[in-house]
């Protein structure tokens, strides 16, 4: 896992004004360590123009990602946890878990894909995540869903 | 008709599709159906005959207007919803 998720890119932010700076905060680390163009970023708004917020899997989760031609360089994902949840569209659902993911081809990510189907389908280990301020705590806890770390 | 490919769409392709489609995996598993063939694309992808059937999220249910076999779900985690409505195409 330390290949696809480093426990440097595991960040608590107090709040976001709206989602667009949620976007911004997910995937900018990701941006900055050459993971992926900034390009990327634009990808994510122009999709979002297109097929509204494609990323939000359910409550509390946004899994922020454009395509692979995007701008994608290497695989690789960040976490984001709000302490104040944001909305992607009115109606949408409250976010505190933001996971950045880039994805250079269609199947190196997988790892990361089913760690995150195993913690999103218990309630109990959601609320672990929501309710930590430890880096520690969270990579664990992507690591004993997969081996992803 | 028989469903021999079930393709999983998102947005991009890459992360809501790629979930579904492992638990679509899981439960043609737990049914014992293994010559199925499922695959995770781009809703771009999805046009009429690149596969038997369709699924995608409730979100995208516009784009999927013009194709005649698909599963819309409402919640795309939700393993119960997924098994109800494959087991109403599949017949298990």
């Amino acid at each position: 896992m330390e290949k696809l998720f480093k426990k440097k890119n595991i960040y608590f932010v107090e709040r976001v004004t709206d989602w667009e700076e949620a976007i911004r905060t997910a995937i900018e680390p990701l941006v900055r360590q050459g993971y992926c163009e900034s390009r990327y970023i634009d990808g994510v708004f122009e999709n979002t123009k297109k097929y509204g917020p494609y990323y939000v899997l359910c409550e509390n989760l946004a899994l922020i990602h454009a395509a692979t031609n995007q701008g994608a360089l290497e695989t690789q994902m960040a976490v984001t946890v709000l302490k104040e949840p944001v909305r992607f569209k009115p109606d949408g659902f409250d976010v505190r878990i933001l996971i950045g993911l880039v994805a250079s081809d269609a199947k190196s990510h997988v790892d990361i894909m089913r760690a995150i189907g195993e913690i999103f389908s218990n309630s109990e280990t959601v609320e672990k995540l929501l309710a930590t301020t430890s880096q520690d705590v969270v990579y664990d806890i992507f690591a004993n869903s997969n081996d992803v770390a | 008709m028989e469903i021999k490919k079930i393709m999983c769409c998102c947005g991009s392709g890459l992360g809501s599709s790629m979930l579904v489609r492992m638990n679509v995996e899981k439960v043609l598993k737990n049914h014992g159906m293994n010559d199925i063939e499922v695959m995770h694309s781009s809703v771009s992808d999805a046009v009429e005959n690149a596969a038997d059937l369709f699924v995608v999220g409730g979100d995208l249910e516009e784009f999927v207007d013009s194709l005649p076999n698909k599963i819309i779900l409402d919640n795309i985690m939700d393993m119960g919803e997924l098994e109800e409505k494959l087991g109403t195409k599949l017949g298990f």
